[in-house]
């Protein structure tokens, strides 16, 4: 197995509605963002992996098929992965088993959505079992409500303790160029925003966004070459679990569990609060971000509203959690996850300008996607395994 | 989405052999409203067909003029900004015909590549490839593709100024609405087939048990999800269970089938061992909010009627306090 | 041995459902469960030595958005790794490849399946056009396949009779295929009465929609040896993607095919396809079908129809190939799984004596995107 690193990354201008850009112009916009960053052009990629939501965000079937143009990819290898909310990560999994084979040299990840182009709800509501239960869905966030309201029973995830979540996004977001939510709030704000689906409020939910990501990654053998200042995977690990399985955890997501269980191993992280300088999660919610500080092993079950309450996961605290805002800067869905990674590549490469976690060398990124149960994990670091 | 009947009763159905017409099917549509960003060259291209003009781009890496006009050239990446004007009228490259009438690959005058539309008052046999043909404008632009209605043959000859720069280019059509309709046919199979006949002749939701966990399965289904066995057994479930997890949804959105503020409750039936979504009712918002919780029985109320089988024979299902 | 992958990586156990105009009975799931025991069955791998499952499907086809996510109990992904490439299946088993040969798993399991008898096949292709020009004039597949026949008869001065050869030659192929239902095999007079549905192709020089799934284990060199004697290592692999307006493409070529079919052919340290026992094809068209042939190299630019009128030293489409039975996602997927099972000998049809294999994928309007495995044993 060949190591893997990040040589690249670039962001779109990320907004509630881009009408300057089509779909293919907006990725085009990142791609030539990370080109520049590695100081490549498309002559020097050898293979492009898409990532977006579900074809029914755009109204474009296997979209990759109309971006070819705009990605460069005349006459390449350009596949398309979709995996839910968490895709982009799901991308640049497969991106990096092509490099780590020894299939490719250097592959382009480019991941996005634009999501105003249509009725987001309803899209993510066809998620659902046609037969079983599509005519009650909303979205997923109706889902995402009910089982935060019974974390907050067993678990202690109060409204406030994820009211701080959001504060605290909000208020790094401020720091991140590329978020286009810039509004500090505060608990009560959050706790008086108006309920969408309860316990879930206005401000538990991040924006719905235009925006894509680009990320190159390169062989350890075409690294030198490109880079000295690489952001090395060290592991990576995409899980599901059956959505309707016979007494389904949901109190914690298992697959999240498998996931980081499976790349620390290969990291060499036994102690995660300690060993990680920085964490970028994919909320979306903010209870999510509760609900993932112990299934990522930052804090004990049960001590998710201590945490944040501390203040650990500020950008001040000894385990600085989305420097970059997370979702609530920005969540072009399918972009968000390739996001969470090249924030990560920046703040291990000393390149996260306002928002870097001084000295930062291991970062834990977190994606996610369907029914809490498209989970994945990497840990980035400015060093090599 | 409606339902028709099921005949389908069978457990195992391999090698039946039999032809779609025996098996009704779930009439499913998934129909969304859009407004698709056009980007730059398709934004101006699509807003000057209303000057009866034709735009193109031009690569400034290979010089080809890409014809409608595209943001980027496809063959080397270059983005091509250079905006042209090229000529209404040109050659037949190529036609066919199809459910959606005879189209043909049109070169233009100036172009370096064909483009696609419909070819009007003509057969096959009418047409030859290299025959001149020109644009047929709408009476009235939209700002689509279609305010050109189609070519037609033409004999004027081509013209002597093929390319010319965009000049005075009118407000771009930088969204254009869109729909998108499908329709489905979705098979029950044996599984859900005997699910929803059951619920529709006798009100019973049957599931099915795992023979290494025992878990029962709702919807039933031919594996069970954990074990990766053959389920085997089918079992009654009642139509009392417990909420699992609930969320008050105030949020409106299109596609909506019911009017908030309502409840979202994913529930365990009595019995089974996956969950069932639905919703709640019976019970005001603010009462749900301080008396539901995890755990809190429930039991369905059934629509008065004919049950037809689908999850919307039960209106919703009622919590059931101890005192 | 593709790339610089240290690790071989072998076809060790396939399955599929079979493939029928409608399983109007059974759900997508039933036709997944099917594949993927089959293909576990008889293989001495257990789905709890499955270390990923790899699925191919389409959104627009099932009905539901990232289906996947909904079918994974069916697939046997219960807390796997698993991830969804909206693609045919052949680029599926590329990512398992890689998966394998990197040597972060040893065994995958790559699943396809596509219903269409449920949806409508001609919006799953119009949709994947770009809504702006090609969308609204009513421009889609079958149009698409028309222009490339035009264009390829024209080109090599062909009269329009060759392609109902080529369907009456692998139609009887796949009616003597157990894994295909057919009951009779339509003759090239058959094919030309029928009626004419994308100009000059007639319905039968279309693949035929089917629905039906197929599952392939791919397994590192350590294990493939362990529970198989006959394994089919995957020697090369390429895969390349053409342009998307299908007007400013090559109508009467297929670069991209071509590109792909090279890539494969200098990862597997080959010239070209010289050697190869057979080729198993996707293709939308006849016509297409006759320029599949030509970019793999096994017959020059106009001649492939000649392999059909004069004979082929390469064993073409043994199986039937994908015009008599095309389950759109599959079918990619479906070739690999079929040149597997002939090059070990596990089916009554293939060569005698094989030993080696090209496998050919395709996905998108007119054939956009190209996908080229070559096998041995």
């Amino acid at each position: 197995m060949r190591d893997v690193a990040i040589v690249g990354t670039g962001q779109t201008k990320h907004a509630r509605r881009r009408t300057d850009v089509s779909q293919a112009g907006l990725v085009r916009e990142a791609v030539d963002a990370a080109l520049e960053d590695a100081c490549l052009t498309f002559a020097d990629i050898d293979s492009v992996v898409v990532a977006s939501g579900p074809a029914l965000f755009g109204a474009v079937n296997q979209p990759e098929k109309w971006l070819v143009d705009a990605l460069g990819g005349h006459m390449k290898p350009v596949v398309r992965i979709t995996s839910g909310g968490g895709t982009g990560l799901a991308g640049a999994l497969a991106a990096m088993n092509q490099v780590s084979s020894g299939f490719v040299e250097r592959v382009l990840v480019v991941a996005y959505d634009k999501l105003s182009e249509g009725a987001l709800q309803y899209q993510i509501s066809t998620l659902y079992d046609p037969f079983w239960g599509r005519e009650f869905a909303v979205g997923i966030m109706g889902f995402a409500a009910a089982y935060w309201r019974a974390r907050i029973d067993a678990l202690g995830h109060t409204e406030e303790a994820a009211a701080l979540v959001s504060v605290k996004n909000h208020r790094n977001a401020m720091r991140n160029p590329y978020a286009h939510v810039k509004k500090e709030v505060t608990v009560e704000d959050v706790l008086a925003s108006r309920p969408l689906a309860w316990p879930i409020k206005l401000l538990d939910v991040p924006p719905i966004s235009d925006g894509a990501c680009a990320v190159i990654l390169a062989s350890e053998d075409a690294v030198p070459s490109i880079t000295s200042t690489p952001a090395w995977i060290r592991g990576m690990a995409y899980y599901g679990e059956a959505d309707n399985a016979a007494n389904r955890f949901m109190l914690q997501s298992v697959p999240l569990q498998l996931a980081a269980q499976r790349v620390y191993k290969r990291a060499g992280i036994v102690n995660p609060r300690r060993q990680f300088d920085v964490a970028e999660l994919q909320e979306p919610y903010t209870n999510f971000e509760l609900s993932y500080y112990e299934g990522l092993g930052l804090c004990r079950s049960g001590e998710a509203a201590d945490l944040i309450a501390s203040g650990a996961t500020e950008m001040e605290g000894d385990i600085p959690c989305n420097p970059s805002g997370g979702c609530m800067g920005a969540n072009p869905i399918g972009a968000t996850a390739l996001i969470r990674l090249a924030e990560a590549a920046l703040q291990v490469t000393d390149k996260a300008g306002e928002r870097q976690v001084p000295g930062a060398r291991t970062a834990l990124v977190q994606a996610g996607g369907g029914w809490a149960n498209l989970r994945g994990v990497a840990v980035v670091g400015a060093d090599r395994n | 989405m409606d339902r028709t009947t099921s005949a389908s009763m069978e457990m195992r159905s391999e090698g039946l052999g039999t032809t779609p017409s025996e098996h009704p099917a779930f009439a499913g549509r998934i129909e969304l409203p859009y407004k698709l960003t056009t980007g730059r060259a398709a934004s101006v291209f699509l807003a000057e067909l209303a000057s009866r003009r034709i735009v193109g781009s031009r690569c400034p890496s290979c010089a080809r003029v890409l014809v409608p006009a595209q943001d980027f050239c496809a063959e080397c990446g270059t983005a091509a900004e250079e905006l042209v004007v090229v000529a209404s009228a040109g050659s037949l490259s190529g036609f066919t015909e199809t459910a959606a009438g005879v189209l043909g690959l049109i070169r233009l005058d100036g172009a370096s590549t064909d483009l696609v539309h419909r070819i009007l008052d003509a057969g096959l046999a009418d047409l030859q490839v290299g025959q001149r043909v020109a644009a047929r404008w709408a009476e009235e632009a939209q700002g689509s593709v279609l305010d050109i209605v189609g070519f037609a043959a033409d004999d004027a000859p081509a013209a002597s100024e093929e390319v010319r720069p965009l000049s005075d280019p009118s407000d771009p059509v930088i969204e254009q609405p869109y729909r998108l309709r499908l329709d489905y046919q979705h098979a029950y199979g044996p599984y859900y087939g005997r699910l929803f006949d059951e619920i529709a002749t006798s009100r019973r939701i049957q599931g099915v048990r795992c023979p290494r966990c025992e878990c029962v399965l709702v919807p039933p289904r031919e594996y069970c999800d954990t074990c990766f066995v053959r389920t085997a057994e089918w079992v009654d479930v009642a139509d009392t269970g417990v909420i699992k997890a609930f969320s008050i949804i105030h949020l409106e959105f299109v596609g909506q089938v019911r009017e908030p503020p309502y409840i979202y409750a994913e529930i365990v039936l009595d019995g089974a061992a996956t969950r069932l979504i639905h919703t709640v009712g019976g019970i005001e918002v603010e009462e749900a909010m301080e008396r539901l919780h995890p755990g809190t029985a429930v039991r369905a109320v059934w629509k008065d009627g004919e049950p037809v089988g689908t999850l919307e024979d039960i209106v919703y299902f009622e919590p059931v306090f101890d005192d | 041995m593709f790339g610089r992958a240290i690790n071989r990586v072998a076809v060790v156990a396939s399955a599929q459902t079979k493939l029928r105009d409608a399983w109007s009975n059974r759900q997508h799931v039933d036709l997944i469960s099917e594949a993927v025991v089959g293909a576990l069955k008889g293989s001495g791998l257990r789905i709890e030595d499955v270390d990923f499952v790899i699925d191919c499907g389409s959104d627009i086809l099932d009905g539901r958005s990232i289906s996947n996510c909904g079918f994974l109990g069916a697939m046997g992904a219960h807390h796997k790794e698993e991830s969804r490439v909206e693609e045919d299946g052949l680029w599926g088993a590329l990512y398992g490849a890689t998966k394998i040969g990197s040597g972060s798993a040893e065994v995958g399991l790559v699943l396809a399946y596509s219903k269409p008898s449920e949806s409508d096949v001609s919006a799953f292709y119009a949709t994947q056009c770009e809504p702006f020009y090609q969308r609204p004039v009513g421009f889609d597949h079958a149009a698409a396949c028309g222009f490339q026949a035009q264009s390829y008869l024209a080109s090599h001065s062909l009269s329009e009779e060759v392609f109902a050869d080529v369907v009456a030659h692998d139609w009887a192929l796949a009616a003597a295929n157990s894994a295909v239902e057919l009951e009779t095999a339509p003759t090239a007079g058959d094919v030309r009465a029928s009626s004419r549905v994308a100009a000059p192709l007639h319905e039968l020089e279309l693949s035929r929609p089917v629905d039906g799934a197929v599952a392939v284990v791919l397994a590192s060199k350590r294990v493939a040896q362990r529970v198989c004697t006959d394994p089919v290592w995957i020697t090369g692999i390429g895969t390349a993607m053409d342009q998307h307006s299908f007007a400013m493409r090559e109508r009467d070529s297929l670069p991209a095919c071509a590109a792909a079919a090279e890539a494969a052919y200098r990862r597997a340290g080959m010239d070209g396809p010289e050697g190869a026992s057979l080729a198993e094809l996707s293709a939308s068209s006849a016509a297409t079908q006759l320029m599949v042939l030509e970019a793999l190299g096994l017959a020059d630019p106009g001649g492939a129809a000649r392999l059909y009128s004069e004979g082929s030293d390469v064993a073409l489409n043994p199986s039937g190939g994908s015009l008599p039975a095309d389950p759109i996602m599959a079918t990619g997927l479906v070739r690999l799984s079929e040149a597997a099972l002939q090059l070990s000998g596990r089916v009554g049809h293939g060569p005698e004596g094989a030993s080696s294999a090209i496998v050919h994928g395709a996905g998108g309007v007119g054939m956009q995107n190209h996908c080229v495995f070559t096998l041995e044993v």
